[in-house]
């Protein structure tokens, strides 16, 4: 595989590529463990760039990784091959907002927050947001599936996607879905690409739906002494037919965490619910309220605050905002990797997995922090240990394992939200087994030479250990 | 240039730190660097990313990643906000020594002087908060001003002071006086309705769209230019946005006691003599304004611009002619 720079200069110009050495490490690795170094970053700014760099790397076999923000958590942008890095950022622009018809186009490369902050004029919003939004790229989240804090109500990326403008692996370019709702014509083509990791195609343009904004949002905080009553408080809320647009839980870890790194002050209690409800009638709004905080109330949640205000909801939220960061600060020596960090439980099952994750890493001796939106069954969790130690991501791999074949036998799945990638590949390929001949043969029809961000997914290694360098400096 | 051995004592004791670091790259939106340049070498967790490899002896050190290291303005929207409350700065100033040491010739943003013009004239040494500036003998007779390169950040105050024109810093990240020139430019031609240019320190962050574009969406009558400090805003800068077309302009500065650099007390006399000299062909001195924003006021600074641009509005235009007679074209 030999990349001719001359002409990958020809197609986007001499300062939109780059194969110096500061640029290709910087680009090998994302928020994950993992680190691999491509041959050149490009950053093409049009769809036809993409088409023809895309064109020029199948006919000699080089693969192409895309690249948004690089915020996935599971090495989906580590270019395991090397090859091209294609940064999509420099596609930046909200091309359309058509409010008579309810519907955004942008170019792959917008930021997740800078949608909103646009949409916010014409009092409409954007709600998959992940929590990584104001960096996170709408492509990214396409091809992510991502979700966030109000998927509870809203729903994921999936349940946005119109339609999209996407390269294939042979540089052609194809228009699928559609500017209507719903549309039944075949195959949901816009839907395959949707949590493709890249894989399939490069997503050029996207068609997304929108939504009004609420016109009131109250949000309220509840204290738990232990993660049991929280998270069976979750489940109870969920199953009373409550409308949370928002329901997260936080752990003890995750509270201390917070405390540390930002000084909030939160109480150190077992656990902590953070629920909002939204909508256009205040009454609404307020019965959905009162009616969570009775349920909070009847497994013992207390200090319960609750607000209508924005900049007081800022401040109730900020902890769980900043969280996955924050864990860093627990304990010195101790440091927080994206590992087994987001599966998905029935809502039955949620008390019980949060506890069986704690009994984990204690018997592994590591820290698990456990959190998230738990009110659509995403359960959070990082792994914390000491990564200069050979040893500690033996138990980490242990750890893994372990918790991942719990949330399979209660019927959950390896990634709610951040997806497959590197790390969880070997867990969910033992979970799925059934469907990776599906998933590679559809591989195989729309990209035969595997340039398309190959071995990722059903084609990533089976140690995920050694599936590439660790970003850590491991010693003994 | 050939590689050197570098010994990175200082910055190896920031290992554990940087392992902290969890690569979300929450830093981009916040870095004007990634913003002016738009590569992730740029930002904040680009930098971490590279002493980490260099301290782990993953790459070895060359020009490319010493330039990417002196690149900063220390404004520490990073490490500020930063939720793994990693100091991106102290390692960075750690880094950067340990690489002076090891003999690299470095720039980045670092201000440089042309010997030949300077006259050593010495007004640029006080004006630096950083004591990064000093007066050295080279002979008996002969002195010249010399850089600390570790200690300069980059904002450029000596840069707008010098009578000489003797400092210089590199172009590319939409600092110098010729880049503020065409942003200016661009923005007024580019919007129609473009009445209102505020420059606005990159402190005082306004909540606009960071990392996206939208040209043909947002139709605000005002243009933000991010400049690294209110001192920065040269009194032609302004002229020429009037020239240009603005309505007006607004300087959005740090309080006078809140300034990094003390450039806003530059600023407030600066503004004075502009407005007296507006006053005398005819033009409203209110056309420009200067308002203090602390960091984290964003709303405030919202608030301020609507209210701006409803004055100006009332206002109209400038005529055009006096203008001209103002900048002599
Ligand atoms: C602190 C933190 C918090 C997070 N919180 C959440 C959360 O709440 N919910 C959630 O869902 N995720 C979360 N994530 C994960 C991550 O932010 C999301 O997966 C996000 O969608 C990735 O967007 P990105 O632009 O960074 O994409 P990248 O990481 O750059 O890429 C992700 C994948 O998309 C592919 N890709 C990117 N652009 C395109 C394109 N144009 N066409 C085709 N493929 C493309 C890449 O090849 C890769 O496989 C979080 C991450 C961090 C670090």
């Amino acid at each position: 595989m030999k990349i001719d720079i001359k002409k990958i200069e020809e197609i986007v110009g001499e300062n939109n590529y780059s194969d110096n050495i500061a640029d290709l490490y910087v680009y090998s690795s994302d928020a994950s463990v993992h680190q691999a170094m491509p041959a050149v970053i490009v950053k093409p700014k049009t769809i036809e760039e993409v088409q023809k760099i895309v064109c020029y790397a199948n006919k000699k076999k080089i693969p192409v990784t895309p690249r948004g923000a690089g915020s996935g958590t599971s090495g989906h942008t580590v270019p395991i091959d090397g090859g091209i890095v294609l940064d999509l950022k420099q596609m930046n622009r909200i091309l359309e907002i058509r409010p008579e018809d309810m519907l955004v186009r942008v170019e792959p490369g917008v930021v997740d927050d800078d949608l909103n902050r646009a949409l916010n004029q014409y009092g409409l919003f954007y709600p998959p947001a992940p929590a990584s939004s104001r960096i996170a790229t709408i492509g990214g989240e396409i091809a992510a599936n991502a979700s966030g804090v109000r998927s509870v109500k809203y729903g994921a990326t999936r349940d946005y996607v119109l339609g999209m403008k996407v390269v294939l692996a042979d540089g052609s370019l194809v228009n699928l879905g559609s500017n209507t709702r719903v549309h039944s014509a075949g195959y949901q083509l816009e839907r395959l690409i949707v949590g493709s990791e890249g894989t399939l195609g490069i997503v050029v343009e996207a068609t997304m739906r929108i939504t009004p904004l609420p016109k009131f949002r109250c949000l309220a905080v509840a204290n738990f002494n232990s993660l049991k009553d929280a998270g069976n408080t979750i489940s109870d809320i969920i199953t009373s037919g409550s409308q949370p647009s928002m329901l997260e839980l936080m752990d003890k870890v995750g509270i201390i965490a917070v405390n540390k790194a930002m000084n909030l002050g939160l109480p150190e209690v077992g656990a902590i619910i953070l629920f909002e409800a939204d909508g256009n009638v205040k009454e609404a709004v307020d019965y959905e309220m009162k009616k969570m905080k009775g349920i909070c109330e009847k497994h013992g949640g207390s200090g319960i605050e609750m607000s209508y205000d924005a900049a007081e909801r800022k401040r109730l939220f900020s902890g769980r905002k900043k969280l996955f960061a924050a864990l860093s600060r627990y304990k010195e020596g101790i440091i927080c990797t994206d590992l087994a960090d987001d599966m998905g439980v029935p809502n039955s099952k949620i008390a019980q997995t949060a506890e069986k994750i704690h009994e984990i890493a204690e018997r592994n001796n590591v820290i698990m922090a456990v959190y998230g939106h738990c009110g659509s069954g995403v359960i959070h969790t990082k792994i914390m240990f000491d990564t200069t130690k050979k040893s500690q991501w033996k138990d980490a791999e242990r750890v893994i394992e372990e918790l991942y074949d719990y949330v399979h036998s209660v019927g959950g799945v390896t990634s709610a939200e951040h997806g497959i990638g590197l790390s969880k590949a070997p867990a969910w390929k033992k979970a799925r087994s059934d469907i990776l001949p599906m998933m590679k043969a559809i591989k195989k029809a729309l990209d035969p030479n595997n340039i398309l961000n190959p071995h990722k997914l059903m084609d990533a290694p089976d140690d995920w250990v050694k599936a590439t360098n660790l970003r850590y400096n491991v010693r003994s | 240039m050939t590689a050197k051995k570098v010994d990175f004592k200082r910055s190896k004791k920031w290992e554990q730190e940087l392992n902290k670091c969890i690569r979300c790259g929450y830093c981009y939106e916040l870095c004007p660097l990634f913003k002016s340049y738009t590569w992730e070498s740029d930002t904040p967790r680009g930098k971490l990313i590279l002493i980490y490899g260099m301290i782990a002896d993953e790459i070895k050190p060359n020009q490319e990643i010493v330039d990417k290291i002196f690149q900063c303005f220390y404004c520490k929207n990073c490490s500020d906000n930063c939720s793994a409350g990693v100091p991106v700065t102290e390692v960075l100033t750690d880094a950067r020594a340990d690489l002076i040491e090891a003999g690299y010739d470095v720039k980045g943003t670092i201000v440089e002087i042309d010997e030949n013009l300077c006259s050593v004239c010495g007004v640029c040494v006080p004006l630096c908060k950083y004591e990064a500036l000093s007066i050295k003998d080279i002979n008996k007779d002969q002195k010249k001003i010399e850089v600390d390169k570790i200690e300069c950040r980059g904002c450029g105050l000596c840069v707008a002071a010098c009578p000489s024109e003797a400092i210089s810093q590199i172009e590319g990240c939409d600092i110098t006086l010729p880049e503020l020139h065409e942003k200016v430019k661009t923005l007024i031609q580019t919007y129609e309705d473009m009445k209102l240019i505020i420059f606005c320190c990159n402190w005082s962050l306004f909540p606009g769209m960071q990392l996206s574009e939208s040209p043909t969406i947002i139709k605000a009558p005002y243009g933000i230019i991010v400049t690294m400090c209110s001192g920065r805003v040269a009194p032609e800068l302004i002229l020429n946005a009037f020239h240009e077309g603005a309505w007006g302009v607004m300087v959005a500065g740090c309080p006078p006691e809140e300034c990094d650099h003390d450039g806003n007390y530059k600023t407030r006399r600066r503004l004075v003599l502009l407005k007296n000299m507006l006053k005398e062909l005819n033009i409203e001195p209110e056309r420009i304004k200067l308002e203090w924003f602390s960091t984290g006021e964003s709303a405030k600074l919202k608030n301020a611009i609507t209210e701006y641009v409803k004055e100006l509005e009332k206002m109209g235009p400038i005529k055009k002619i006096e203008i001209q007679k103002m900048v002599g074209g």
